[in-house]
């Protein structure tokens, strides 16, 4: 095997498995990788990493791709404040639903098959903007665009899938993180096709049109590129695995049932409301806020507008590894401060954000609040991993659409009214995201604890007790819970360095080898 | 005379100092020119292809002298205030700096007190909207120092539209179809071809 350069390496502190020689990347009992090799793109792990991540950028690039563009969109169409505030609005909830049926197709179908379709249905709906012609018509079809950020759940599945959960958070973070980036890239990217294409000859009420093109192309060539080569899981793809026996199909109705009856499903859907739902609100008004408050040009505004969405490629997987660290030492518990403190600082920012009354202040402010939001992402789906097996495609699914109801939601109270300012808007919403975060405290781990709370001592309730309580006796007589107990075994390492003496003690009655 | 010619250029200029420290405001401009525009009230010009003729003069009720810093005059396309409800990136303020009722440029000429006409196409970036037409007259250090406009100053009468052209094209919408077309058909097509080859695995 070729040895590749890695720059960026992230290992667990493990005594070593023999390699397992069909694998480019040590591995654990699930053949899932414990490193990420970042400059690789070697079947499976990497490449699926690889694919995953420029699949959800591209359904970032599309989503806000009108945004910079509404100064040249809004003369073409006739459209008004709230036509505009409305398109807004419409562009981030499309997906609250579509990130719900995301988790099921990825649950029965695999992510590759999830991730493909999205990308290769949403290219017809980004072409389309050629026949845009009112206000309702650009309505539509930002709904529909902003259908395709379901492929945030396909995603962090197939992440979820491919890594260890030792360092998924880091994972996690850092292609949620270069897939949110698509939202500050875009910014810089439309206007600059805007302009080449005007000053090729193009008029400009058709060359914003000609722009949206390339998109929809992008779309099209990831979504190729994941059917041909992608692959669900780490030993090969879903269907041909069912077949064979190697993992059991599931039913959608107690997929569901276990999500929906887990209370953490609905305090993390609250929660990244206002992580990532603070974050999609932001990249729609932060850039006229610049321009009016501080009277900046347009272009320079959208600059700024860009920064912040650009910091994802740093300050989610930032989270996501600050999660991890946390958790070598302090298990569960760690990530969960973690969280609860990024989110909280980045509420504390807003409220700095709103109240700046000059330039410098206002931009140091939001670099350090987008910091925190973007880090409260990554952090929230270090966690998101381990609040069930059998379910995690909808409950993943549950928090992103959380994530856009929340952004939604908050555009709608605090950014469609003339009853206040934006900057008093702004403040308000650092307020209300500093309360909301309030509730990661209530996050309990029988196994692990929660921030407050340790975790069961005396061994009364286990990582195995806990996967497998989603699996009634009917089913574990018949074996369908032994993907749940693999990855139980795994998942150990959230007791945190303290407990690891008690850890190497596998419970009795799961005969499953620590060590091969 | 002297005294009151001298006292005049000095409150002239004077203003022109306090003008460029505050900016010039919309208030402070006398209205001396006198513009007339060829559509007619509520008429629909179409973008690129319809025409408006203007013609300007000094309006010669005002004392003899009052032009004598003129130097310039810029002819805007403005927008009603029709089309600048719930659009407040049309809105008006009094600060000439921040005034965003007139983007559209239609030409800017050498000032003359009289005889003055030029004929514009209306330029395809010109979005839907009513307009009026308004002429600021700039001195030699291109500041404004007077205006004319072709409405009242309520912005009532004489107000016309202009349907812009939408930007769209035959040929971008047969692109955009058989891109769309190749999209299904790729995503179609790959999954009929799969489930032949497990078909085809599973038969043996």
């Amino acid at each position: 095997m070729a040895d590749h350069i890695s720059t960026f390496s992230i290992s667990h502190n493990e005594p070593t498995q023999t390699n397992n020689y069909k694998f480019d990347l040590p591995v654990d009992s699930e053949h899932k990788a414990k490193t990420l090799k970042i400059l690789s793109f070697a079947q499976p792990h990497m490449r699926s990493f690889h694919l995953a991540w420029i699949s959800f950028f591209t359904c970032f690039i599309s989503t806000f791709a009108a945004a910079p563009l509404v100064p040249i969109i809004r003369d073409t169409l006739d459209l008004t404040r709230s036509d505009i505030g409305n398109a807004g609005v419409a562009s981030v909830s499309g997906s609250i639903f579509s990130r719900l049926v995301m988790g099921v197709i990825c649950d029965l179908v695999g992510p590759r098959y999830g991730c493909a379709v999205l990308n290769l249905l949403t290219a017809p709906v980004v072409f389309s903007i050629a026949f845009v012609s009112s206000a309702e018509g650009y309505l539509v079809v930002r709904f529909m665009i902003g259908f395709s950020l379901a492929t945030f759940v396909s995603c962090q599945y197939w992440t979820s899938i491919m890594f260890n959960s030792s360092i998924i958070g880091t994972v996690n973070g850092v292609a949620g993180g270069w897939g949110d980036m698509g939202g500050g890239v875009t910014q810089l990217l439309m206007p600059f096709l805007f302009h080449i294409i005007k000053v090729s000859g193009a008029t400009p009420f058709t060359a914003w049109r000609i722009a949206f093109f390339i998109p929809g192309f992008l779309h099209i060539i990831i979504g190729v590129m994941v059917l041909t080569m992608g692959q669900d899981m780490p030993d090969g793809n879903l269907s041909a695995l069912q077949k064979k026996g190697d993992v059991a199909k599931d039913k959608f109705s107690k997929v569901l049932k276990h999500a929906v009856t887990n209370y953490r499903t609905w305090v993390f859907f609250l929660l990244y409301g206002f992580s990532m739902g603070v974050e999609l609100c932001i990249n729609n008004v932060i850039a006229e806020y610049f321009y009016d408050r501080f009277n900046l040009k347009l272009h320079t505004a959208g600059i700024i507008a860009a920064t912040f969405g650009m910091a994802n490629f740093f300050a989610r997987p930032l989270g996501g590894y600050a999660s991890d660290i946390a958790a070598r030492k302090f298990g569960m518990r760690g990530r969960l401060w973690i969280l609860w403190i990024v989110q909280t600082l980045g509420g504390v920012f807003c409220i700095w954000l709103g109240r700046a009354s000059t330039l410098p202040i206002a931009i140091t402010s939001m670099i350090l609040f987008s910091i925190g939001a973007q880090a409260a992402c990554g952090a929230t789906y270090g966690i998101i991993p381990f609040v069930s097996r059998r379910s995690l495609g909808i409950i993943s699914g549950l928090t992103g659409a959380g994530g856009n109801f929340g952004g939604g939601l908050i555009q709608l109270i605090f950014f469609s009214t003339t009853k206040f300012s934006t900057a008093t808007g702004l403040t308000y919403m650092g307020i209300m995201a500093v309360a909301c975060t309030i509730p990661v405290a209530f996050i309990h781990f029988p196994q692990w604890g929660s921030m407050f709370i340790p975790g069961s001592k005396n061994g009364k309730y286990t990582e195995e007790s806990y996967y497998s309580s989603e699996w009634n006796e009917e089913e574990k007589e018949k074996g369908l819970h032994h993907g749940s107990l693999k990855f139980a075994e795994n998942s150990r390492s959230e007791r945190g360095k303290r407990q690891e003496i008690e850890s190497a003690v596998t419970p009795p009655g799961y005969a499953t080898p620590e060590h091969v | 005379m002297m005294a009151i010619r001298s006292s005049f250029v000095a409150s002239i200029v004077l203003s022109c100092l306090v003008a460029t420290c505050y900016g010039v405001t919309f208030s402070s401009l006398q209205r001396t020119l006198v513009v007339t525009a060829s559509p007619q009230q509520g008429q629909v010009l179409k973008g690129g292809e319809d025409t408006i003729t203007l013609t300007w003069s000094l309006n010669t009720t005002f004392p003899t002298g009052t032009d004598s810093t003129y130097h310039t005059v810029k002819f805007m396309l403005c927008y009603a205030p029709f089309s600048q409800k719930d659009r407040a990136w049309r809105r008006t303020e009094d600060n000439l700096e921040k005034d965003k009722t007139c983007q559209h440029k239609i030409v800017t000429m050498p000032y003359a007190s009289s005889n003055n006409n030029f004929t514009w196409t209306v330029q395809k970036d010109v979005p839907t909207a009513t307009y009026f037409v308004r002429g600021y007259v700039l001195n030699s250090h291109d500041e404004e120092v007077a205006y004319g406009q072709t409405t009242d100053s309520n912005k009532v009468n004489n107000l016309f539209q202009i349907e812009s052209i939408s930007g769209r094209h035959v040929s971008l919408d047969i692109a955009s179809v058989c891109f769309s077309a190749f999209s299904v058909v790729s995503l179609f097509g790959f999954f009929f071809l799969e489930k032949r080859k497990a078909q085809a695995s599973a038969a043996k």
